[in-house]
């Protein structure tokens, strides 16, 4: 219900060319099929012994060997407790469709299909194709992008998408490229490009205290929104620390950031800049 | 006075500072405790009492109430008559003979305002004198002879307002409108609503507690006269009907109850279509929703009738006060529930009248006896056809025929019941029951018969057997035929063991269960078609009770709360559910196995046949504040109930309410006076529930249903 007008169904399309210290869905980072461990449902019941490659030890604590795992979901379908699972699942665009139909009750006028990720951009033909398909079904749709991605595909995206949902994480480049890996100026040639295009652009930003919160960074955002002639608004997006216990299962550490987390009002200040008003 | 909201935005202030103030006193209990101050009048000194029959006894009981129950006329009030004696708050006629109180009294109906608003009281009395005329020196001259002396009571109660207003300073529009109203057909808007109001109020003096049904169609004809007259405006209008609303408060008296402190059955039902199919909805719908909004008075739960041509406009108007929280606003997919009381067997032109019991089963208001039986389904399949988890099945099947069959057995120890209370068949006549002429005059078909509204009187008698625990029951069955029969993991008497220990030692299984398999609620055809065929089955039986006594048995689902009492009782459960844990509410899905959210709940809600169902299946909603924010939250809710009509839904009531403001409402109740959320077809004063029941709705609001 966060991700564009009335209800949606999201797809999120796996595999990100940006690396966010603050990733909330880390697990859509990677292209591939990748194992999700969960300890804490672990029964320690040797279910996952199954595993072809020897991934799993279960010695004083549940171990993985993650080098060796090839994502093949034996171990998955062999958990009991589903402490194992597989993320990312390959469908064709006709299957993603039929299951978006299911809640097509619930659209009305303006509700629909929003594609996520990950960066859909980094599937283009598929994104091209599976928004082509809702199209024809009647379904409104939105692209929620990073806005890292080769412009060439834009010319055949913006007049399948209804809304964009277009983050504008910093604007700092400097600062862009060390907490994210993104280049700024290439973000922003995509944007000028897609509002030259005609494209309807909702700008969302992320606000992550101690690191863009300051309002030289909300004025740009604000100076940014007046010049697209498609502007439609913009999200603040307040850092949510618990985001940093999802890289836990995928092997990582809990990168959370409790510090990062900006005030109320802090999020209401960087709204009323960009967006001149006071949002409910 | 700030009117509670659970997401922060302010209630908007259209109404005038006294009526708010009114509305501020009467939320504050101040006159539900002036009423339980007095509790009952005493009729042990009425001569003869000892000697007469139960209608003479109630008669008395009904004259001394209106001769001495406590006016009460509240400051600046613009409707007079108030029902102000305790004991009828408790469900009985507030009247006490000796030790006890004298008669239980009636709900779950809504009576017939209809006729007395177009007609009088003085037409019901002729209609009276005729039948009595009809049936003179029959065994139904004593009912029709208690109808009478009720209407002299009625008389008595009426005059004493008008007695007591006359004189008194700013109540002259009052006494003017009494001087007309009840005993003349209304001629005006504010004539209408006063004689709604003081024929609920009077009904409700005497112990009872009907539902309102349909004002805003009622109030049209009126409402729509008067602006063209220039008589009356919007604005005034509006104060009209919120005193309705703040007067229907006179029963909340603070405190912890069970089920909170006000729930009467006092339902109203708006929008929808009229006789004819025509669209009732007019400007008194939105000013019904406005008082709503301002206030949050919960007393009168409000269910709006949509269907798929349901104005745009309405729909977001309701979802605008809907988000604002309390769990008020209910809605009904009356193209499906027409569409099943026709299948059922009701003229079209009757179908499309429906309203409810003052809950939200349906029926057809001021025509129908009603009443529900509840059943625990998930208790007789673990008791009796699983015998307490000691009977062995071969296969699905059988086991499911088996259930079954003891569904059936227990709907023929109802019909069987329910036969007893009949003294000879065709036609059906009924034993004595115990007197209750007050609501018999405002129900079609008691008077012209002479026969009470518990003794065959009305048009059409009902009794509802109600599928309880209906989740778990379809979970139950469809985890143990995964398990057992097509995956074979275990065989069905180890599994009967495991289920006898309450999962202890098996925690593995547990967790399989629990989490692999994907259970009603998801939109899995697999288990949602297990809850189909069972719910098409039971539509049956209860079909297979039809035309063997003088009642229909329609089905319906629902538990209203009762999975509380239930939970410690029942063993465990197939699914994965360890003895004591929470159970599923109406329809709805057990909770902490809907993962999908809301819209996949409602997908496979609707993929019953609810049109089998024509008492209804409550669905219960809970949203976060968060999603229903802004504009593209109020867009979403609105293409929630949309969506619900469109999949073909029956009855959902969506709450907006956050768990973390409940449990500050837990914590300092001071400051949640006015907070209410939906428990089932009724409301409640968060803080007026007893801890049990907070903690389960805060539970049931944790568990999902949300986006």
């Amino acid at each position: 219900m966060h991700d564009g007008p009335g209800v949606r169904t999201t797809v999120f399309l796996k595999g990100c060319p940006l690396r966010c210290r603050w990733c909330h869905n880390p697990e859509t980072q990677s292209a591939k099929r990748q194992l999700l461990f969960y300890e804490k449902k672990c029964l320690f019941c040797g279910g996952c012994l199954v595993c072809p490659e020897g991934v799993h030890s279960l010695g004083e604590k549940h171990t993985l060997d993650r080098s060796r795992c090839t994502a093949c979901g034996k171990c998955a379908d062999a958990c009991p407790a589903s402490a194992l699972q597989i993320s990312g699942v390959t469908m064709s665009v006709s299957r993603i469709v039929s299951e978006i139909k299911k809640d097509a009750a619930f659209y009305g006028e303006r509700g629909g299909v929003t594609v996520s990720g990950g960066e859909p951009f980094a599937q283009p033909e598929g994104l091209k194709a599976l928004l082509a398909a809702c199209r024809a079904e009647g379904f409104n749709t939105a692209v929620d992008t990073c806005g890292a991605f080769d412009p060439r595909y834009l010319e055949k995206i913006v007049p399948l998408t209804d809304l964009f949902l277009w983050d504008i994480k910093d604007t700092d480049s400097v600062r862009l490229k060390e907490y994210t890996g993104a280049d700024f100026a290439g973000i922003l040639s995509n944007l000028r490009l897609a509002d030259s295009l005609g494209a309807r652009i909702r700008l969302r930003c992320i606000l992550v205290k101690g690191v863009n919160d300051s309002e030289e960074h909300y004025r740009e955002v604000a100076r940014i929104a007046a010049s697209l002639r498609g502007f439609d608004g913009a999200d603040v997006l307040p850092y949510h620390a618990y985001s940093g216990a999802k890289a836990v299962f995928l092997g990582g550490e809990d990168n959370g950031r409790p510090e990062w987390v900006p005030d109320a009002d802090e999020v209401a200040k960087m709204s009323e800049i960009i967006n001149g008003q006071k949002q409910i | 006075m700030e009117f509670a909201s659970v997401n922060g935005i302010k209630r908007p202030v259209r109404c005038c500072e006294e009526t708010r103030l009114f509305a501020w006193e009467s939320l504050g209990h101040k006159y539900g405790k002036q009423t339980w101050e007095t509790q009952y009048v005493d009729i042990s000194d009425v001569f003869g009492i000892g000697e007469m029959s139960p209608t003479g006894r109630y008669d008395a009981a009904i004259r001394k109430i209106a001769e001495d129950a406590p006016l009460r006329i509240c400051e600046n009030e613009l409707l007079s008559g108030a029902a102000t004696l305790g004991t009828a708050i408790s469900h009985l006629v507030p009247a006490k003979y000796g030790e006890g109180a004298v008669f239980p009294s009636i709900s779950h109906l809504t009576v017939d305002f209809e006729t007395v608003l177009t007609r009088g009281l003085d037409g019901v009395r002729d209609d009276v004198l005729s039948s009595l005329e009809k049936h003179r020196g029959t065994d139904r001259e004593e009912f029709l002879e208690s109808c009478l002396h009720t209407l002299d009571s009625f008389d008595i109660w009426h005059k004493r307002y008008l007695d007591a207003l006359d004189g008194m300073e700013g109540y002259e529009e009052n006494r003017k409108n009494l001087l007309r109203v009840p005993h003349k057909p209304a001629a005006t808007f504010h004539e209408a609503v006063q004689c709604v109001w003081i024929c609920f109020a009077f009904l409700r003096l005497c112990g009872n507690w009907p539902g309102i049904g349909r004002l805003d169609k009622m109030l049209k004809p009126y409402y729509e006269r008067d602006i063209e007259n220039g008589t009356l405006t919007n604005d005034r209008a509006r104060e009209i009907i919120a005193h309705f609303f703040i007067k229907g408060c006179e029963w909340v008296r603070g405190g912890n109850y069970g089920s909170g402190d006000a729930q009467h059955y006092q339902n109203l039902v708006i929008s929808g279509v009229d006789e004819q199919g025509r669209d009732v909805t007019n400007p008194v719908t939105y000013l019904i929703l406005d008082v709503i909004e301002e206030f949050g008075i919960s007393d009168f739960p409000t269910t709006v009738r949509l269907n798929r041509s349901t104005d745009e406009k309405l729909i977001r108007r309701v979802a605008e006060v809907m988000r604002l929280g309390g769990g008020v606003l209910a809605v009904y997919n009356e193209d499906l529930i027409i569409k099943s009381l026709e299948n059922y067997g009701y003229a079209p032109e009757e179908a499309r009248r429906f309203a409810n019991d003052g809950c939200w089963e349906v029926q057809i208001p001021g025509k129908t006896y009603f009443t529900y039986c509840p059943y625990d389904f998930l208790q007789l399949l673990q008791h009796n056809t699983l015998k307490d988890y000691t009977a062995v099945f071969d296969d699905f099947e059988s086991l499911y025929r088996a259930y079954l069959d003891d569904v059936k057995a227990l709907l023929e120890g109802l019909l069987s019941s329910v036969r007893a209370g009949f003294s000879s068949e065709d036609p059906w006549v009924w034993t004595e029951r115990m007197p209750c002429t007050a609501v018999s005059l405002f129900e079609q078909g008691c008077v012209e018969k002479g026969l009470s509204y518990l003794e065959g009187g009305p048009v059409y008698n009902v009794i509802s057997p109600h599928v309880g625990g209906l989740a778990d029951t379809v979970n139950s069955l469809y985890a143990l035929k995964k398990l057992v029969f097509e995956e074979k993991k275990i065989g069905f008497a180890d599994f009967m063991e495991i289920l006898r220990n309450n999962w202890e030692g098996a925690e593995a299984l547990r967790r399989y269960v629990s989490g692999k398999y994907t259970y009603y609620g998801n939109d899995n055809d697999e288990a949602d078609g297990i809850c189909r065929r069972f719910l098409s089955d039971f539509a049956d039986l209860c079909a297979g009770l039809d035309g063997r006594s003088g009642y229909k048995f329609p089905g319906g689902v629902s538990t209203f709360g009762r999975q509380l009492e239930w939970s410690p009782h029942r063993l465990a459960c197939p699914y994965g559910r360890k003895s004591g844990e929470v159970l599923a509410a109406n329809a709805s899905p057990t909770p902490g196995t809907d993962t999908l959210g809301a819209t996949a709940v409602i997908r496979s809600y609707c993929k019953n046949e609810l049109s089998k169902l024509p008492v209804g299946a409550a669905l219960d909603i809970r949203l976060l504040p968060s999603c229903t924010a802004g504009e593209e939250g109020l867009e979403a809710l609105a293409s929630l109930l949309r969506g619900f009509v469109l999949l073909g839904g029956f009855f959902m009531q969506p709450d907006v309410a956050d768990a973390a403001i409940l449990r500050s409402a837990q914590e300092k109740p001071e400051d949640y006076q006015n907070l209410s959320v939906r428990v089932s077809g009724w409301n409640a004063r968060f803080v007026t529930l007893n801890r049990e029941w907070q903690d389960m709705v805060i539970r049931q609001n944790e568990c999902g249903c949300g986006f």
